[in-house]
């Protein structure tokens, strides 16, 4: 990279937050975020969700890995600054480390959601099960955001080696957080859709892409939104990364497929998931390949649009919803789908539905529990903005 | 104003309040440990007997989807409820058909399958499901945090989920079994209060679903200690080919089936 490129001297600012615009953002992102609280709180009372006995974990659940997705990969961005010393990133590092944290947050409050029993929940800290990955989870979990806000203390207090150092760790720490929560699903060996070694590293691709993604339309956003100077080539330079990773996550998804597929015990199940339209599944995979793989790919290098921020931010913002359908599509197959307990035997449950293809449609309940942990993300970052120095006065290149 | 410093610092405060046990757990170690070693809780099922069974019954109520006197005893005894929709009726013995290519049915008690190694206790969050010396996979609700990781885990099905409280699908209910709540996962115990009782009063235990078996005339289920070798169980497991579910796992399943013969 030349070294022209690096900018003198980043000033970072608070926003001044009195326009009515602001308080107006703040009030439909709070209000979305008090309807997901009352959703959740509906929904254990009168249980509103479309779970059951054979689809125990829907879409709150997918929140978990979707949320920590976001996380790992904004923080990966974050630190591409500290770590790889690539100076011109510094300017996003702020704001990327704080949606790190924030993100996290989401995805502890969406294990909260999802639990039965509440207030055990803190016997997964005191009784820590050593042979179970989601228990190690809780642990990285915590840890994580711990580490996510020393990072980012370390960066407003200014100090250049501690912050290199907790960005080497971060990075390293959200590798380990997210391998752990992809082998939560992938590690089950008693369900075929789920049990993958892909998985783990599928995931560290894919937070990154959908943590890039989301950072890009939330950069363009931002600084359009407080009228301050974004250079396109940064946000140019973000999405080549972007669309490099979204070709491997395509590619990633295109050899699971195809290896399930070619298992003789498996091609009724892979045919089910990969190839019927009629359950939500298959338009769960194909919609990602198509809106969330392909279509982001192309705006990316296509020249017309690859240089223009609002298509890069429409890029990110398609892939990073999709990545939704990802999850989707990693957690609710392998439920859906009934297990062969002999094999050779079909069998049909009398008193359950064992044996048969069961269907999960999320409810708007369950929906409106995970936009409403997506928009305390967004809420917390826009009053934060107002409070501490996280976005840049201006992320220009300065060319000598 | 606040701080950024002291407003991290109380952030990192509250979240190790949060940490802090709330609550004691009831988590139980089994009743006479000294004894355990030598016991290993199985159950047999024979395949002809339950096909039997299951056909009489069904041609003589006409219900295709009856419950035998061994799941009848099974939800009376341990207070399973009872709920309209399937999807979320808890149940903890359940007769499925199994179905060969040549179109002929066959119709087996499915129940937890009390692994050597059990995949639910393995992933279980706070080691709310354990497994006794006695071999028996038994989960402390005091301690379940209602994750349902031990329900994706499970290799045949066999938790259940309380979407709502069990009380509410209950006619009546057997005090000697504690009653769970909404939000936690339960599932087959092998009757371990009968276990436990039978062992202290020094008789041989009989689960609920074995005992209305016998009743009912079939003797098709048969229970015993599998490490002793003049035990029934350890005879039929000695003699014949069984089966057990999805061994390939290396789960190591104590339920058996006696195929028909």
């Amino acid at each position: 990279m030349p070294e022209n490129l690096e900018p003198k001297k980043i000033e970072f600012k608070k926003i001044d937050g009195s326009s009515f615009g602001y308080f107006a953002l703040v009030a439909i992102l709070a209000l979305l975020t008090a309807a997901g609280i009352a959703a959740y709180a509906l929904d254990r009372m009168y249980h509103l969700s479309g779970l059951s006995n054979r689809v125990p974990w829907g879409v709150v659940n997918a929140g978990i890995p979707y949320f920590i997705g976001l996380s790992a990969g904004s923080l990966i961005v974050s630190a591409l600054a500290g770590v790889f010393k690539i100076e011109r990133f510094k300017i996003f590092s702020r704001i990327a480390a704080f949606f790190a944290a924030a993100y996290i947050v989401a995805a502890i409050s969406s294990i909260v959601f999802d639990i039965g029993k509440l207030y055990h929940f803190a016997n997964a800290i005191v009784y820590f099960n050593p042979t179970s990955i989601f228990s190690w989870n809780a642990f990285f979990y915590s840890s994580y955001f711990v580490i996510c806000a020393l990072y980012l203390l370390t960066q407003f207090e200014e100090m250049e080696r501690l912050t290199r150092f907790f960005a080497c760790l971060a990075v390293f720490w959200a590798v380990l957080v997210h391998s752990g929560t992809g082998a939560i699903y992938s590690f089950m060996y008693s369900r075929e859709l789920y049990h993958s070694a892909l998985t783990p590293p599928m995931f560290i691709v894919c937070a990154i892409t959908s943590g890039l993604g989301l950072l890009i339309a939330t950069l363009y956003f931002t600084f359009k939104f407080t009228k301050r100077d974004l250079e396109i080539r940064l946000l140019r330079e973000l999405g080549l990364i972007f669309a490099g990773l979204t070709a491997v996550l395509g590619y990633m998804l295109a050899v699971e497929g195809l290896e399930k597929g070619y298992i003789p015990a498996l091609a009724p199940a892979t045919q089910f998931v990969y190839l019927n339209p009629y359950h939500g599944i298959f338009w769960s995979f194909w919609l990602l390949v198509i809106f969330g793989i392909i279509i982001p790919f192309l705006i990316v290098i296509y020249p017309r649009t690859g240089f223009d921020p609002r298509f890069l931010s429409l890029a990110g913002i398609l892939h990073a919803a999709m990545v939704m359908a990802e999850r989707f599509f990693l957690i609710v197959p392998g439920q859906v789908y009934p297990s062969e307990y002999l094999p050779g035997y079909e069998i049909e449950s009398l008193h359950t539905l064992e044996g048969y293809i069961v269907s999960y449609t999320p409810t708007i309940f369950e929906w409106l529990q995970v936009i409403g942990l997506l928009s305390g993300v967004f809420l917390a970052f826009v009053v934060a903005a107002k409070l501490l120095p996280i976005i840049p006065e201006k992320a220009v290149v300065v060319e000598e | 104003m606040i701080s950024r410093r002291r407003f991290l610092v109380l952030v990192g405060a509250s979240a190790a309040m949060a940490m802090l046990p709330l609550q004691i757990s009831a988590k139980s170690i089994g009743s006479e440990a000294k004894n355990e070693a030598k016991r290993r809780w199985a159950m047999v099922a024979d395949i002809e007997k339950c096909t039997e069974c299951m056909r009489e019954l069904i041609k003589k109520t006409g219900n295709e989807e009856v419950k035998p006197p061994c799941v009848v005893a099974c939800d009376r005894e341990n207070n399973v409820p009872e709920f309209e929709e399937k999807e979320i009726d808890p149940q903890w013995m359940r007769i499925v058909k199994f179905k060969n290519k040549f179109g002929e049915e066959f119709y087996v008690p499915l129940l937890c399958n009390h692994c050597e190694n059990p995949p639910c206790a393995q992933v279980c969050l706070t080691q709310a499901t354990f497994k006794r010396s006695d071999g028996i996979v038994e989960v402390d609700m005091h301690r379940c945090i209602g994750c349902r990781y031990c329900m994706i885990a499970c290799p045949y099905g066999s938790r259940s989920y309380n979407f709502k409280d069990p009380r509410e699908g209950l006619r009546e209910v057997n005090p000697k079994v504690p009653m769970r709540t909404k939000g936690v996962v339960e599932k087959c115990t092998f009757c371990v209060q009968r276990v436990d009782e039978a062992i202290a009063n020094g008789r041989e235990p009989e689960p609920a679903c074995v005992e209305a078996c016998r009743k009912y005339g079939k003797n098709s289920l048969v229970f015993g200690n599998v490490n002793d070798p003049n035990s029934g169980i350890s005879r039929i497991l000695k003699e014949s080919i069984v089966i057990q579910l999805r061994p390939e796992l290396g789960t190591d399943p104590h339920v058996y089936y006696l195929p028909k013969r």
